[in-house]
Formats: C-alpha cells, sequence, structure tokens
C-alpha cells in the first residue's frame, strides 16, 4: 500500500510539474498559429529559413514551465541578443556582403524611388494613429511598410518591445507573400505600355566607386542619424567585405556562416516572442492589417513615381522597377522582372530594379532613424 | 522615453519624407561626384572627327596560336579561353601552361593563409 501511494504521489507531482497542469486554451491556439505557419514554410516554401524558426519558436514559447527567461540559458541568450538591438546589425552586415550596389551606383536617380516607396511607412503609421495606437507604437508598425524585418524589428524593440512579435511576423510574413501582394498593385497602377518599356544597358560601375560609396555612405548617415550607425554601418562594412577585393574570407563568412547562424537565432528569438499573453489580443490583427496597407502604399508610391520618372525620361524607365523600392531585398527585383517579363518576353528588368530595391533598404534605415529622433 | 517632438502623423509623416528625400538626394549626389573624381574610370572616346577619305581597311594579320604545354586537353584551353573572354579582357593569351607547384611556394601559400 505504501509503495502504491508512493508511486501515486509521484505521479501527482510529476504531473502538477509539467506543462499539461499549465497549459491553456490560448497555448493551444498559438502551437496551432505556430503549425499553420510552419506549414507554409516547408509545404508552402514561404520564406522558409525566416519563417521555419519563427514558427518553431512560437511552438516553443508556448510551452507552460519550461523556464526559458527564469535564468540565464541559450534561450534567454538569444533573447538577449534581440532585445539588446545585437542581432539586426548582423543580419545587416550578411545583407551587405550578398548585395550588389552596382545597379544604384550606375542609376542614382534610383534612389528617389527607394525614397517614394517608404510613403507605405507613414500611411500605416497615420491608420494605426487612428486606431488608438500610440505614436511610438505606431511608427513601429508602419516600419512594416518598408519591406526590411532587421530594421522593423529594431525600431519595434526601441519604440514598442511589447509588439515586437506582432510586428515582426506580420514583416516577415508580407515579405514572403511579396509575389502575390505586389503584381495587382503593379498591374492596377500601370499601362501594358509601360510595362512593356525595355530600359537600357546599365554603365560599369570601377572598383573605385564600389568601395568608395559605402565608406561615403556610413560616415554621412551615421553622422546625420545616430541612432541607425549600427544598423547602416553594418550593412555598409558587409559591401565593403564584398567589393574591397582583399577581404574575400570575410565577406564569405558575413554572407554565409555568420548570417545563417544569426538567422536562426533572431527568427527563433522573434518565434519565442509570441507568447499567447502577449500575441493573443486584438492588436496583433489590427497590426497585421496595418502591415499589409504599409505594404501596399509603399508598392504604391514606388510605382507612382516611377511612373513620373517615366514620363519624364521620355518613356525610358520602366516604373515596374519602382515597386522594388520596398526593400525586401532579392524578392521585390524578382517581382519586378516576373511582371516585366510576363508583359513582355526578353524583358530583363532585374538588374534595374535592383537600384531602387538597394535604395529601399537606405530609405527605410533613414526612416526608422528619422522617426527614432522624432520619437524616441 | 524621452516626450514625442509631434503626435500629428501628417506632421510626422511630411518631416520623414522630406528627410528620406533629402538624404537620399544628397547620396546621389555622392554617388555621382564619386564618380566624377573617380580616377580608374575609362576615358570617353573623343568625339569622331569630320569623316575623313575612306582608307581600304587593312587585312587582318591572322592570331597567333597560344602555345599550350603537352598535357593540357583542348576542353580546358578552351574554358579558360572562355573565361577570359568573359572578364572583358581585350588581349590575346600567349600561352597556357601549368603553374610550377613546388614543394616550397605551396607551403608559402598555406603560411599565408594564417589559418593557425
Amino acid at each position: 500500500m505504501e509503495l502504491f501511494n508512493a508511486f501515486v504521489v509521484s505521479l501527482q507531482s510529476v504531473w502538477n510539474d509539467s506543462g499539461f497542469a499549465a497549459f491553456t486554451a490560448g497555448n493551444g491556439i498559438m502551437i496551432l498559429v505556430g503549425l499553420a505557419l510552419l506549414y507554409l514554410a516547408i509545404v508552402k516554401e514561404f520564406e522558409p529559413l525566416l519563417l521555419g524558426p519563427i514558427a518553431f519558436g512560437c511552438v516553443l514559447a508556448n510551452l507552460p514551465c519550461t523556464g526559458f527567461f527564469d535564468e540565464m540559458g541559450v534561450m534567454m541568450a538569444i533573447h538577449y541578443g534581440i532585445a539588446n538591438e545585437i542581432f539586426p546589425p548582423l543580419i545587416f552586415l550578411g545583407i551587405g556582403a550578398m548585395t550588389d550596389f552596382g545597379p544604384l551606383l550606375a542609376r542614382p536617380y534610383t534612389l528617389l524611388l527607394g525614397a517614394a516607396a517608404q510613403i507605405g511607412v507613414f500611411v500605416a503609421l497615420a491608420g494605426a494613429m487612428i486606431m488608438g495606437f500610440t505614436v511610438q507604437e505606431a511608427a513601429a508598425i508602419g516600419i512594416i511598410g518598408g519591406a526590411d524585418g532587421p530594421t522593423s524589428i529594431y525600431l519595434s524593440i526601441k519604440l514598442a518591445p511589447h509588439l515586437l512579435g506582432a510586428i515582426a511576423v506580420a514583416a516577415y510574413s508580407y515579405m514572403s507573400l511579396v509575389p502575390l501582394i505586389q503584381p495587382p498593385v503593379m498591374m492596377l497602377l500601370t499601362s501594358k505600355k509601360e510595362r512593356e518599356i525595355a530600359m537600357e544597358q546599365l554603365r560599369p560601375v570601377t572598383r573605385f566607386e564600389r568601395v568608395v560609396f559605402p565608406i561615403v555612405a556610413t560616415i554621412f548617415i551615421s553622422l546625420l542619424l545616430p541612432s541607425i550607425a549600427a544598423l547602416l554601418g553594418c550593412l555598409m562594412l558587409g559591401n565593403l567585405f564584398r567589393e574591397s577585393g582583399v577581404m574575400d574570407r570575410l565577406s564569405d563568412t558575413a554572407q554565409n556562416a555568420l548570417c545563417n547562424m544569426v538567422t536562426i537565432f533572431l527568427a527563433t528569438g522573434t518565434g519565442m516572442t509570441m507568447s499567447a499573453e502577449d500575441f493573443l489580443v486584438p492588436q496583433t490583427l489590427m497590426i497585421i492589417g496595418l502591415g499589409l496597407v504599409a505594404f501596399i502604399g509603399g508598392t504604391a508610391g514606388g510605382l507612382i513615381l516611377g511612373k513620373i520618372m517615366s514620363k519624364f525620361s521620355g518613356g525610358k524607365i520602366n516604373p515596374l522597377i519602382g515597386s522594388a523600392g520596398v526593400s525586401a531585398v532579392p524578392m521585390a527585383a524578382r517581382v519586378s522582372q516576373m511582371v516585366g517579363m510576363k508583359a513582355k518576353p526578353g524583358n530583363y528588368l532585374l538588374m534595374h530594379a535592383m537600384g531602387p530595391n538597394v535604395a529601399g533598404v537606405i530609405g527605410t534605415a533613414v526612416a526608422a532613424g528619422t522617426m527614432l529622433a522624432m520619437l524616441k | 522615453m524621452g516626450h514625442p517632438v509631434t503626435t500629428n502623423p501628417l506632421i510626422i509623416m511630411l518631416i520623414n519624407m522630406t528627410v528620406v528625400f533629402i538624404v537620399l538626394i544628397c547620396l546621389m549626389y555622392m554617388i555621382k561626384l564619386i564618380h566624377i573624381v573617380d580616377p580608374t574610370k575609362p576615358k570617353e572616346e573623343p568625339a569622331p572627327a569630320a569623316p575623313a577619305a575612306p582608307v581600304p581597311a587593312p587585312v587582318p594579320e591572322p592570331e597567333p596560336e597560344p602555345v599550350v604545354e603537352e598535357g593540357i586537353p583542348a576542353e580546358v584551353v578552351a574554358a579558360i579561353a572562355a573565361a577570359v573572354a568573359s572578364c572583358g579582357a581585350s588581349g590575346e593569351i600567349r600561352a597556357i601552361r601549368p603553374v610550377n607547384r613546388d614543394g616550397w611556394k605551396q607551403s608559402g601559400r598555406m603560411g599565408g593563409l594564417n589559418l593557425g
């Protein structure tokens, strides 16, 4: 009998300490959300490298009694990297090392398209304020329109850390849905004749220009907006690794090993912020809706300026490259290429769209820096 | 968190878009300036002068065949020639021969990697 009692007490103790005893309906819903995101990542291949770890982090965050954030361990260390703005600049280091700034240097006026596409950020900001978010929360939500995951995370940590999970998920979800969201807006705002415009070959860019630009841009923008010096400095440092021609090993590490490692940490850590108590609130739905508005607004802004530039250039610029002004490197440029090819087979817009695409990354970082200066 | 400068979304939008455009326009001019001062850019071809009397086109001399050392297959020669041409090199391939990798040179290269 004593043995039986001890057995029952032990079982009861195991049950009481288990996650099952503390499991809530909210946890169940969030685990289903995590599984749905995993499905999108693995089966539908929507940004699997990002959505996969985000989704798994979401599942982990909703397992009760794990004590992830009670004492220092791997999960707390990952969270530390997010909460202290360590990972977003490191991701930018990899992006810089992977990105060719040549098309931007060959056609500097495409920077204007990257600037115009930021309008979506402020349309969403206004919408969020109308819906009752504070100005800081609205700014963090609006930056989703920049279609730049690391910058969205960077700004939300600084202005609205409690919204990080919803903002990151919205930003990365819409980035993965760029091929679905942008084409209807592009078709709506451009005529077939405009979409068929074939652009002239880009001029060759010298190594001197490629090396000097990241240095000059870092000094200028970081002096003007010091709050984004870490983000922009890492982007340009990565690009300098790539273009200098003498730092190939660093470039290789930044764009492969380091970028992959930081992606795992950043994405898993972002998923870990999606706990039921933080995520299952009405604001999350609003943020996801506003993110879509921001994305569409940004795409439209770039396209409209693209149309204006096309008119002024005498039809030499295909306005489709304007939609690539919403960062999302290089997905948005690929969408410009795809829609251009559909209108006129053999019309290669990819390299032309990379200019506004890179400009969009810089533009979103500048918009984030300006908002930090104004609102923090 | 400090006090925001303004909470009017329209003013925030106007100020931000102005700053974004100004910064990116400044960058645009910086890129143009870098291009202007670039000492390595290829000199632009001078504009063609007034058309002169037609000169009979010189008969092109046959290009000398590159010297290819024994043991290098024709596919390798073709691949090297294609790679050189794709880099935009304007010269010609004079010779193709395997690099003499003796032990000392190899050791020097490994040392240069500084993997330790």
